[in-house]
């Protein structure tokens, strides 16, 4: 163990108390029982929750958000499984090429891939419709499952793939039996990650929704600039306890560490 | 009957030969060790054998049956990795039973093999750990019991005693000889390591630079090296450039600078040889009947015996005595050398390694 100094402590203490800070603004917020943002709240009220349902606007938006964060997520690692496979798995003629064009998403501004997919899904005819949108939301967060993908194949002893070909495993048992258990760490703590990415994702949104598809960060960001009042804050309430509820059921399953960290799976 | 039979198995990679027209027959439940230095092409050529890799030349067969046209996966061998190579998701008997259910055995049969084999390698108590719960050696167990446990016509070795500290290295050596014999299975163990090829193998195979060396009996590759460089992989040796001249009588006679040696009987013809004599052949002996006198240089206490390294008219040369607590010669004393003449090796000149 690395035992940490009274000012390291006292760093990580500060740190995360200016991470967490808005959170508890927020939820905070979200129990005034005043019609205005206030903090801390007067008082203790559900006024703001109760409003939620009254308001199905939101109620729709989130579940479009479900819908396309749950699709994306998943194809982007079918994506990313092979691809994962084949960059860290061998060597190969424009292997270096492969990798980059799939993280390539990473380094162009999210400004600018929102005013691209607008004239791409306009030319294609796609604009606003759910298919449209789980297309930009795949090419957003390929790099993060590749990531996490990637480090957990690196990971792996390619001898074992070996070992199952000797014992007499075909490919496709060999991919099904040994390599994916392998390396499903990297895949689940991938689609986790790229699920939230695409349920938070506002900048690329905002450019290619239509009213009849609108997420519920366009939601909230349109409710806002209308309104200031603590729906947002209870929505936003909502939101996080179902991220935490997320992040704690794969930390049960799998360990956060080590699916974020990426210590692979030896 | 030959098992295995590789004739002329050549592996090029682009300009670099990797392989090199290796020939080499392996007989039924014989243990045979492919030996030489990391870059020798004996990895590679047990890559081939097992399917990895594809060869540029020669052939390969199994039992009678050529394997050129054989997948890796339909060749029946059992293979033991480096890294053992076990599947981290599964148990133990999970990892071990994975080459039955591949062949679709019964899962009574399969349970009773897994459970015997288990017995074979002492895991039983193991059965259902998962690797990384295992230390080195047992996690070495279980790669054996997974390649036994198909019951192959050859069992493939890759350097697998390499992972292990010293200690555990030695037990694991009579170990594995136990097992293969009560196995009674064909093995090829490939390493680096030439104690282990020796406490091992039936035969060693002495690979340099693609080429086999020399094949061999473990006694008669370190007491008859039929080269320089199997004189010094194995074991330790000195090794002294001299000359081969007729001497009077019909006798032969070695010249080293100002030294003259007597030669022991042999087919090389006169001219420049490379004489090879092991450190403990080697004696010390009163001033009288040295064959070179010298000085001590440097002294090693290593427990059960002594290396000294001692410089002398024929160069530096290696001295090893069994530790009888006697005194032992200091660094800086002159001591009398002597050994006979039959311990001499003369090799071809030039082929040290």
């Amino acid at each position: 163990m690395i035992r940490n100094g009274l000012l390291a402590k006292l760093f990580s203490l500060v740190f995360a108390a200016f991470m967490l800070a808005p959170l508890v603004v927020v939820v905070g917020v979200a129990f005034t029982p005043e019609g205005f943002l206030e903090f801390p709240p007067s008082g203790i009220s559900l006024r703001w929750f109760q409003a939620i349902l009254d308001n199905p606007d939101f109620i729709d938006a989130a579940i479009v958000s479900l819908q396309l964060g749950a699709a994306s997520a998943t194809i982007a690692t079918a994506i990313c499984i092979p691809a994962g496979l084949a960059i860290g798995g061998g060597r190969f003629a424009g292997r270096d090429a492969l990798q980059a064009l799939f993280l390539s998403p990473l380094t162009v501004p999210t400004v600018v891939l929102g005013i691209a997919f607008l004239r791409f899904l306009s030319m294609m005819g796609l604009n606003g419709t759910f298919g449209g949108l789980v297309f930009c939301h795949v090419v957003i967060i390929v790099p993060f499952v590749l990531r996490l993908v990637l480090a957990s194949v690196t990971g792996l002893d390619p001898s074992i793939a070996r070992a199952a070909t000797s014992l007499g495993a075909d490919g496709w048992t060999v991919f099904r039996r040994i390599t994916l258990p392998a390396i499903i760490p990297g895949v689940v703590g991938g689609w986790v990650l790229a699920f939230i990415t695409s349920f938070d994702e506002l900048t690329v949104t905002v450019f290619i929704v239509n009213p009849a598809t609108t997420t519920l960060p366009v939601k909230l960001f349109s409710h806002i600039t209308q309104t200031t009042d603590p729906l947002v804050a209870s929505v936003s309430t909502v939101a996080i306890l179902f991220t935490v509820a997320l992040m704690l059921i794969v930390d049960r399953i799998y360990g956060l560490d080590r699916l974020l960290i990426g210590e692979g799976t030896r | 009957m030959a098992i295995l039979e590789l004739r002329d198995l050549t592996k090029r990679f682009g300009e670099t030969v990797a392989v090199d027209r290796f020939t080499l027959s392996v007989e039924k439940g014989e243990f045979v060790s492919l030996l030489g230095p990391s870059g020798c092409g004996k990895t590679t050529t047990l890559q081939m054998i097992a399917g990895f890799e594809t060869p540029t030349g020669g052939s390969i067969a199994l039992n009678g049956r050529d394997l050129s046209k054989v997948p890796a996966r339909a060749r029946g061998l059992g293979i033991v990795f480096q890294t053992y190579a076990l599947f981290p998701h599964m148990t133990v008997e999970e990892n071990v039973g994975f080459g039955l259910e591949m062949r679709k055995v019964p899962a009574d049969e399969r349970k009773r093999r897994i459970a015997a084999t288990l017995d074979l390698v002492h895991l039983s108590h193991l059965a259902t750990r998962y690797p990384r719960q295992m230390s080195g050696g047992q996690r070495q167990r279980v790669a054996l019991a997974r390649a036994l446990v198909i019951e192959p016509e050859l069992l493939l070795l890759d350097e697998p005693l390499s992972n292990l500290d010293a200690k555990l290295r030695e037990e694991m050596q009579l170990e594995l000889r136990r097992i293969q014999q009560e196995a009674g299975v064909t093995t090829l163990l490939v390493t680096h390591d030439q104690s282990e090829a020796m406490a091992l193998s039936d035969r060693i195979a002495v690979m340099q630079g693609g080429r086999l060396i020399q094949e061999a009996t473990p006694f008669e590759a370190y007491d008859r090296p039929t080269n320089g460089f199997v004189s010094s992989f194995l074991g330790k040796s000195n090794a002294i450039d001299a000359h081969l001249e007729a001497g009077g009588a019909g006798t032969t006679q070695l010249r080293c600078g100002d030294i003259r040696l007597d030669a022991p009987a042999s087919s090389h013809g006169p001219g420049a040889v490379l004489v090879s004599l092991r450190p403990e052949r080697i004696e010390f002996c009163g001033a009288g009947e040295g064959i070179v006198s010298g000085t001590v240089v440097e002294r090693v206490f290593l427990g059960d015996q002594w290396l000294f390294k001692v410089k002398t008219g024929l160069g530096e040369l290696l001295v090893v005595r069994r530790n009888s607590g006697r005194r032992e010669p200091e660094v800086g004393e002159t001591v009398h050398l002597s050994w006979q003449a039959e311990h001499l090796r003369l090799l071809e000149a030039g082929s040290a390694a």
